[in-house]
């Protein structure tokens, strides 16, 4: 059936009604996103988001599209299966600090290293938010919390440089404080072709009271234009303590799915009898 | 000389020498010489070193069984007699590998010892040492020798005519020596009639095929025994037709993906055995609860933790059927033959996509890594049928901003729209949700929306959902999966030696349970024996569940890593018997 599209609108793309608190920085994910889309040109039904469990993993339920809302750290693998069936969908995944870079930090790297056409928006508040408030995976070193009573013993991840070292060809850092900057930085990586990585800095206004947007305002740094080497990146995270805002690093590479190079045809399955040529054709294996 | 109609041979050697490849090249040559064949392999885990071995059971009927005995043994280690010699039969002989050549009769058997590594030397080849010990074989049964030649030239056919002279060469030896030596204990293995109607296959590769033919066209998994090797059938079969496998990071992954892939509309499934289920289990709850289909294979091997890695059990029954947190509907098949395994693995997708909804397969090691002789595939038997997937012209009929996903409907099952309808749009849940796919808690809602995913697979029904053999009978023998080999040998046995005629009855749908279905042959029975490969009785309890026969049923459980043998449950069975027969008597 071919339909007559008008073009996108936000308002195509609203959903569900948010619950986040007054402030959160979801929103201004939430709203980068939607505009990234709408100026793309892409429609709701063109698109899957998929997302872990966190305040942050609502982002599908309050965006109008095909959605999966999954559970807690296995948003992307969730999110690859389905590219992988529908490579002419455009997959983005969300979801927390601690859904990524905790319980899910095993299914990152993988993802990282696949390079399938995805995007990856992580909204990092460095504090479990929907679990009201205990120390995440990205909470400064010494960082006090219902958990960490005396200050954070560990040492933060720093989710960027695991990216960039492990092959990652688009990595980038934004700011719910700027969503212009932001909405820039998810059109390039949903343009890109293969895994792209942005890491939202998005205060939780309720739970953390030192990664704030005044914080954010005061320690980040610009990098313009992406750096011309994946090390050059890797050093310049590390020497601003990962305070770093805009794309940091591309690589034209092909993707996982072109690499395979199979002519993918895993939905086109219709009903009816089996393929009886096929079945003889393979019974000769076991004769 | 004397005419034979069965054989059982095992060969038996060091890990990394060639054991299994030479099990196979005899199976596969007795198959094409017409008999029905099947093998059971036994190995340890690890890759080199090691004592493993290959039996084999030919026969000029069908059967799921590699047998208890062994007529002529390979004994290509020094471990194989002493670990194989309760097995052998009155007369059996042992091919040996020694220092010099030897030949005597030993308690209950002859033993015929050569130096094959030193004549396969001789020959130019020392690699050909089990071609010659397989010449013996052949020899000692009057296989004409061309079976053999037939199916080296196959098999070599791309190392080139020397390699294929130089095993011919070693066959021929094989059977000059038995003819110097053992002249006076050849026998007749009858040749019967060929058929061309019958396939030689494993469970796995059947499950594997079966799913294939179904339209699976994704399998995302993590390697892991006994079910690595459906991974690798898929990974050879599917880019041809545009699909793939994938080996993803860990068990969890393989089965998130299969259910991403599976929400975008794709038949996938993932596979595994326990320690991969025990790892999946979340992620089944969240299949079940977006109402997202796939197929889950657990191939169990001898728990629990790391267990008994290469052995066989069925020990995950429990598991498969209550596993995960709060509650879900599930289906639970689990194919009581190889061929079975095919057409069970192809409707597992039709009852995935019909009731949205996961479906654990289960197989066992025996089932999942014997070969057996089946009758070739029926084309008509499993047509595809992908549920209630809706088409945009249908989803638009429904005039909704956000797609119902999860409306109410009489049967329970909703009309599933696929990610690219235009006017399907929306977010599957693995949170409590309404109609809309949107979060709710409302209590209404949630009783609601319950009462519609636990029911509506109430009616979910494979086309076998069971076998039964002599059902009349008052005493029932009942399994699953690879169980079924030994019952049907058992009452064989028990029919032929005592005239005492037992029942079958081989479940294959575990759950939803078919219980009216199943009543005549559970309720009102003298007695129900299970015979099970695990320590609690778990297919046992499972229907006493659902049947009063807490009086009248017991079962033969065994949980060593090994199959059941047919003597033991028969003798076994036969003790079961007095004991009631006893206490009838002492009633009257
Ligand atoms: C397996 C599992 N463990 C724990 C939880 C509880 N849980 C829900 S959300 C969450 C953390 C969320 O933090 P993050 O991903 O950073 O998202 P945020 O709420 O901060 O946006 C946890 C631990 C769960 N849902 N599932
Ligand atoms: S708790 Fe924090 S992260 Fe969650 S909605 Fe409120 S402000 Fe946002
Ligand atoms: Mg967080």
């Amino acid at each position: 059936m071919s339909v007559e599209l008008k073009k996108p609108t936000l308002k195509d793309y609203k959903g569900d009604q948010p619950t986040w608190c007054p402030g959160c920085g979801h929103f201004s994910v939430m709203a980068g996103l939607q505009r990234a889309l709408v100026n793309l040109g892409l429609h709701p039904h063109e698109v899957i988001i998929v997302s872990g469990i966190g305040c942050s993993s609502k982002l599908p339920e309050y965006t109008r599209a095909y959605g999966f809302h999954t559970i807690h750290g296995r948003a992307l693998p969730v999110a690859q299966g389905a590219k992988l069936a529908a490579p002419e969908m455009h997959v983005i995944v969300t979801g927390g600090d601690g859904d990524g870079y905790g319980i899910g930090a095993g299914h990152f790297v993988h993802a990282v290293r696949r390079n399938m056409d995805i995007t990856y928006l992580v909204m990092d508040n460095s504090i479990y938010g929907l679990t009201k408030g205990q120390t995440s995976p990205t909470s400064p070193h010494n960082f006090v919390s219902k958990t960490t009573v005396k200050g954070n013993k560990e040492y933060p991840m720093d989710g960027l440089s695991i990216a960039l070292a492990n092959g990652a060809t688009f990595v980038a850092q934004a700011f719910s404080g700027d969503v212009k900057r932001m909405t820039e930085i998810i059109e390039a990586a949903i343009k890109h072709k293969g895994f792209s990585l942005v890491n939202v800095l998005s205060p939780c206004v309720t739970y953390n009271k030192v990664n704030t947007y005044d914080f954010y305002r005061e320690h980040l740094v610009d990098v313009p234009e992406p750096l011309p080497t994946r090390e050059e990146a890797i050093r310049v995270v590390k020497e601003h303590g990962g305070h770093v805002h805009g794309i940091l690093y591309v690589e034209k590479r092909p993707d996982f799915q072109t690499l395979l190079g199979i002519d993918w045809k895993m939905r086109d399955i219709a009903a009816g009898p089996m393929d009886e040529a096929t079945i003889r054709e393979i019974e000769a294996e076991f004769m | 000389m004397e005419t034979i109609r069965t054989l059982e041979w095992k060969v038996g050697g060091q890990q990394g020498e060639g054991i299994d490849s030479t099990g196979e090249i005899f199976a596969r040559t007795l198959f094409r010489y017409g008999y029905y064949v099947t093998t059971y392999k036994q190995f340890m885990s690890r890759i080199k070193g090691g004592h493993t071995n290959y039996k084999l059971r030919a026969t000029p009927y069908p059967t799921q069984h590699a047998g208890d005995f062994v007529d002529i043994l390979l004994a290509l280690d020094d471990e194989t007699i002493p670990i194989n010699r309760h097995e052998l039969r009155p007369g059996a002989i042992v091919i040996q590998e020694g220092k010099e050549t030897a030949i005597r009769e030993e308690d209950g058997y002859l033993l015929a010892v050569f130096p094959l590594k030193a004549i396969a030397t001789e020959l130019g080849n020392p690699l050909a040492k089990n071609m010659i010990a397989l010449g013996m074989s052949g020899a000692l049964v009057s296989l004409p020798v061309e079976e053999f030649y037939a199916f080296i030239e196959k098999q070599f056919e791309k190392k080139g005519e020397k390699v294929i002279a130089s095993n011919k060469a070693a066959v021929d030896k094989g059977y000059a020596l038995v003819r110097e030596h053992l002249a006076d204990r050849m026998k007749r293995l009858e040749p019967l009639p060929r058929s061309t109607e019958r396939l030689y296959i494993s469970g796995n590769e059947a499950t594997a095929f079966g799913s294939f033919m179904a339209g699976c066209r994704f399998l995302s998994a993590y390697p892991i025994t006994p079910a690595s090797e459906i991974m690798e059938w898929m990974a050879a079969h599917l880019p041809a037709v545009g699909g793939t496998i994938l080996q993803v990071e860990d068990e969890i992954a393989g089965i998130t993906f299969a259910v991403g892939a599976a929400y975008a509309g794709a038949r996938a499934m993932t596979s595994t055995s326990g320690p991969g289920m025990s790892l999946k289990t979340e992620a089944l709850g969240m299949a079940a609860m977006s109402e997202t289909p796939i197929v889950i294979v657990d191939s169990q091997r001898a728990g629990p933790s790391t267990g008994l890695p290469t052995k066989h059990e069925q020990s995950d029954l429990f598991h498969m059927l209550f596993a995960t947190h709060g509650e879900i509907p599930r289906i639970v098949v689990y194919p009581s033959s190889i061929e079975d395994a095919f057409y069970v693995a192809a409707e597992a997708f039709n009852l995935a996509e019909r009731y949205q909804t996961p479906v654990i397969l289960a197989l066992d090691l025996v089932l999942s890594m014997n070969r057996t002789t089946i009758p070739r595939i029926d084309a008509k038997r499993v047509p595809i049928d992908r549920g209630k997937i809706v088409t945009p012209e249908e989803a638009k009929k429904y005039g909704e901003f956000i797609f119902k996903r999860y409306r109410f409907t009489e049967d329970g099952i909703s009309p599933r729209a696929l990610p690219g309808n235009p006017y399907g749009v929306h977010t599957a849940s693995s949170n409590e949700h309404g109609e809309d796919g949107y979060i709710t808690e409302d209590p209404v809602i949630r009783t609601k929306i319950m009462q519609k995913r636990m029911e509506k697979v109430k009616t979910a029904r494979l086309s076998r959902p069971f076998y039964v053999q002599d059902g009349e009978a008052d005493v029932m023998l009942v399994g699953v999966g690879s169980a079924r080999g030994v019952i049907e040998e058992v009452a064989r046995r028990l029919r032929e030696d005592d005239g005492v005629t037992v029942g079958g009855l081989f479940i294959q749908q575990l759950k939803p349970l078919p219980v009216e279905e199943l009543r005549p042959y559970l309720a009102g029975k003298r007695m129900i024996i299970t015979v099970e490969n695990n320590y609690s009785g778990q297919l046992l309890q499972w229907l006493r569940q659902h049947f009063p026969i807490h009086d009248r049923s017991t079962a033969i459980t065994q949980y060593d890593g090994n199959p059941f043998r047919v003597t033991r449950v028969a003798g076994e069975v036969k003790e079961v018997l007095d004991r009631v027969r006893r206490a009838q008597e002492a009633h009257a």
